[in-house]
């Protein structure tokens, strides 16, 4: 491959046909990180790609309300009241639920947004703060663009207290229901004699997935206090009222509801640090997680394994680690190390399946996923009635699906498997099948300077009929090269 | 049948399940079978083995469980009992077909959970010190050819040469993978890629019915698959959700109660899929660890030592409660938190494996755990 398509794969999601080439393609990655791109798709399929329609973005605020409605309505169905049917059902969903257009708008920016680079780094850190539950799943695209992407030009430190204290992951990880040992909810508790106080959930993954890792050797003890500072933070996103959250949070910003009556009174010690009391305490600890040597050097590797190399060498972990103290965590320069370090090592790095797709159907200029009308309709054509999420769900790698906080490795050990394979193998058959306008082999073949190993593999397929046309198309995706693995 | 209503939201809680099948002998190829067939059924997340299995008889249970004490308890002996999800396995040690191993683990104490999975899995003496699987390396030992049939690889299963997996594909658009393709792809990758490949080219000749995903119904399946003449000696089934921080106290079947009745189901379906294969068949469950004894704030456990471990099948001919039993009381427990281990679980699994793939114990201790010294605890579990 050409070094713009080489970087554009292991860094990006690869250029669209009507996309031009920069003359210095690493001046323009690092641009990248400053050129943000709205949320670009389809309204039906084969109608213009535009932007994404306002009402169909809503605020956190926005969201709230409809999962309210939602709750009130299926409540009041469960009860058989007014006229509980299958499709009052369906229209209290189809009006009141995201998940599905979120999930569609992710699908659309990745291909045909022309911020690339940031939409790789976005998905990477969604990964590694994996929100993974049913509960959280209509708030999932909201902590992805509005805590991970929009703090891109601020700070470490500021992207993981908005993470930590976003709805989706406090309910993920339980902490909306955690309470302080010496808590006004815990006295009231133990005096009508219920159970309410702590759990280590979210503190324990804190401080081993999100910053500083085991090898900081914490103990018990700095995870039960790290879930002290975090107690009172988070509510039930769907089942409280206005009242119920100006009552125990003061505020109806989901957030930022902190709850003090929840909280446990006191100073707190993690990993050596005094954390003060009362809301302050969360931004006190986040920030020296943020800043501790561990947990420098524990993301500057994962984002080297991740964009460099499976094992990356010290070189371009230090080299990422340096530009991490050097800024006090400043965003830009992390990413900016890692993109330097990702185009010096010539090392190819296998793509993960979501990447993959994206990147064949930026290349091909293949329409696959729907339109945003078509979203709660059954499309009359066959060729586009996937939905995302059973798309991801097919590939093996689904940013909402259910799944442990530990997200998907970006190890290509984790990926080996003939199932795996066999699906890349069907999904490029099956958007070769779903769109006649698609771009030909031979052209993907030239733009993006495609080697000799590849081109004698896509020959040796070579024949007449559509079904041979089909098969380069198919080897020619699943060649080492576009998998990003060695050849033979 | 489902013994509790499965809503919405348990079905896509439990569509994560997967399933792996391995040692399935190769076409025209004879050789000896061994004894019997192996079934294990991760239970990702850390199960509290005394919601499962309640020390009733021990004086500080009540007082230490509180709230997630189960109402309705099945009663084993006059000291251990079965959480009220369990109904199919209390009529299974009834008929002498199961038993519980309580108060073990795996010697991994640190409570990570993904440190936990991996050293379960791996079997090896820390976490990520091992590349491949205790029952791939077991499969591997006991030299049984061919090929395996879930999405991804699990590390439990690796080191086995010949390992496939297997999940049927629902893609729209996708015909019958081209043989002439796949082997043009294999010929033209490294020996990474052209090695899955060639597990594709294998997959490719098969004819795969269509088939749920649920995790009863792929027990089913597995258990049909292993029951045919030349079916898979061993299968794999990951269930998730046993990580109960939270709202785990109900006994009616809710909560933490449909999780525990997956297992229920699971091994109920083994059972049915088996048909006769299950008088030679051992299934049994793994967890990365144990919970705390003493309920937390939100009505849950955190992350803790010492489990419980559910064998099933009709290779068991006596069931029993086997423990050596640490006792509940604050002293007792694990840096006075958590249920205390006093079995090393590598023991039971290599129990399991000596009975069904007919290896020498010794063998087993070395070169599948890494451990010279692992104790034989066979006999108390098929003697």
């Amino acid at each position: 491959m050409n070094e713009h398509f080489r970087i554009a794969q292991k860094l990006g999601l690869m250029f669209r046909p009507e996309e031009t080439l920069p003359t210095d393609i690493k001046r323009w990655a690092i641009k990248q990180l400053q050129s943000p791109s709205p949320s670009l798709g389809i309204g039906n399929v084969g109608s213009d790609v535009k932007p994404w329609p306002k009402i169909f973005q809503p605020s956190l605020d926005e969201k709230a309300v409809k999962l309210r409605i939602h709750w009130e309505t299926t409540k009041r169905e469960r009860k058989k009241e007014g006229g509980f049917t299958e499709a009052a059902q369906r229209a209290n969903d189809r009006d009141n639920l995201m998940y599905k257009k979120d999930i569609l708008r992710f699908s659309h920016r990745n291909v045909y947004g022309s911020d690339q680079l940031r939409l790789r780094l976005m998905s990477f850190w969604a990964n590694h703060f994996t929100i993974g539950s049913f509960d959280s799943r209509e708030v999932i695209g909201h902590a992805m663009e509005e805590a991970i992407l929009a703090n891109f030009n601020d700070s470490f430190s500021t992207m993981l207290y908005k993470v930590t204290t976003h709805p989706g992951m406090l309910s993920y990880l339980d902490n909306h229901i955690s309470a302080g040992p010496n808590s006004n909810q815990v006295r009231w508790a133990k005096a009508n004699g219920e159970q309410a106080g702590l759990n280590d959930n979210l503190g324990r993954e804190l401080l081993e997935l999100h910053t500083v890792s085991p090898s900081a050797n914490y103990t018990e003890t700095d995870i039960r206090n790290a879930a002290k500072v975090l107690a009172g933070w988070g509510i039930d996103i769907k089942g409280n009222p206005l009242s119920s959250l100006m009552d125990q949070g003061g505020t109806t910003n989901l957030w930022d509801m902190y709850k003090r009556n929840w909280a446990e009174p006191g100073n707190k010690m993690v990993l050596g640090k005094t954390i003060g009391t009362g809301k302050g305490g969360l931004k006190q600890l986040t920030d020296f997680l943020a800043a501790h040597e561990h947990t420098v050097m524990h993301l500057s590797t994962k984002l080297a394994e991740h964009f460099v190399s499976d094992v990356p060498n010290k070189t371009d972990v230090n080299y990422i680690a340096s530009a991490w103290r050097q800024s006090n965590g400043n965003l830009d320069q992390i990413h900016t190390a890692v993109i330097e370090r990702a185009i010096a090592s010539k090392e190819p790095k296998f793509q993960l399946p979501m990447t993959w797709l994206f990147q064949v159907l930026r290349l091909s200029n293949a329409t696959y996923f729907m339109g945003w009308n078509e979203i709660n309709t059954s499309n009359n054509s066959l060729k586009f009635n996937m939905q995302p999420m059973q798309i991801f769900d097919e590939l093996g790698q689904n940013l909402w699906a259910e799944r442990q906080p530990n997200g998907y490795s970006s190890k290509k050990e984790e990926w080996m498997s003939g199932e795996m394979f066999e699906r890349r193998i069907r999904f490029a058959d099956s958007i070769w099948t779903s769109d006649s306008q698609i771009q030909s082999t031979s052209v993907i073949m030239d733009r993006i300077g495609a080697s000799k190993e590849t081109r004698k593999l896509v020959e040796s397929l070579h024949g007449m009929s559509s079904r041979s046309k089909k098969n380069q198309f198919i080897a020619l995706m699943c060649s080492p090269e576009l998998m990003g693995l060695e050849n033979a | 049948m489902p013994n509790y209503k499965l809503t919405r939201r348990d079905f896509l809680k439990a569509s994560g399940a997967s399933l792996f099948l391995a040692g399935i002998p190769l076409q025209g190829f004879t050789q000896d079978k061994p004894p019997g067939k192996i079934s294990v059924i991760i239970l990702e997340g850390g199960m509290d083995g005394l919601s499962a299995v309640p020390a009733f008889g021990d004086p500080n249970f009540e007082k230490m469980r509180g709230i997630l004490v189960p109402e309705n308890y099945l009663k084993l002996n006059s000291f251990f009992g079965l959480h009220p999800s369990l109904k199919n396995l209390s009529s299974l040690m009834a008929s002498n077909n199961a038993s519980i191993v309580h108060a073990t683990s795996f010697p991994y104490k640190k409570r990570s959970h993904f440190e936990g999975q991996n050293l379960i899995q791996g079997g090896g003496l820390t976490p990520f010190s091992e590349k491949t699987g205790w029952l791939g390396r077991s499969l591997e030992l006991a030299k049984i050819p061919g090929r395996a049939l879930s999405l991804e690889m699990p590390l439990i299963l690796r080191g086995y040469g010949e390992n496939d997996n297997f999940f049927p594909a629902k893609i729209n658009n996708s015909s019958k993978i081209n043989i002439n393709l796949v082997e043009k792809l294999t010929a033209a990758h490294g020996k990474l890629g052209s090695d899955v490949f060639e597990k594709v080219k294998q997959k490719s000749l098969l004819t795969l019915e269509n088939m749920p995903r649920d995790p009863q119904s792929l027990a089913e399946y597995a258990g049909k698959a292993m029951a045919k003449k030349d079916g898979p000696t061993a299968s794999v089934i990951r269930l998730s959700g046993f990580d109960s921080h939270a709202s785990q106290d109900d006994g009616n079947g809710n909560d933490h109660g449909i999780d525990l009745a997956k297992i229920d189901g699971v091994i109920a379906a083994y059972k049915r899929g088996l048909g006769g294969a299950w008088d030679n068949s051992i299934i049994l469950t793994i967890t990365e660890f144990g919970r705390t004894v003493a309920v937390n704030g939100t009505r849950g456990t955190d992350h803790g030592y010492g489990s419980a471990g559910i064998i099933a099948g009709g290779a068991i001919s006596k069931s029993r409660v086997i423990s050596d039993w640490p006792g509940l009381a604050k002293n007792e427990q694990y840096e006075q938190r958590d249920l205390m281990s006093t079995i090393d679980y590598r023991s039971v699994c290599a129990a399991c494996i000596e009975k069904s793939l007919g290896l020498d114990h010794d063998l087993i201790a070395s070169k599948v755990f890494f451990e010279p010294k692992l104790p034989r605890v066979f006999d108390y579990l098929f003697s």
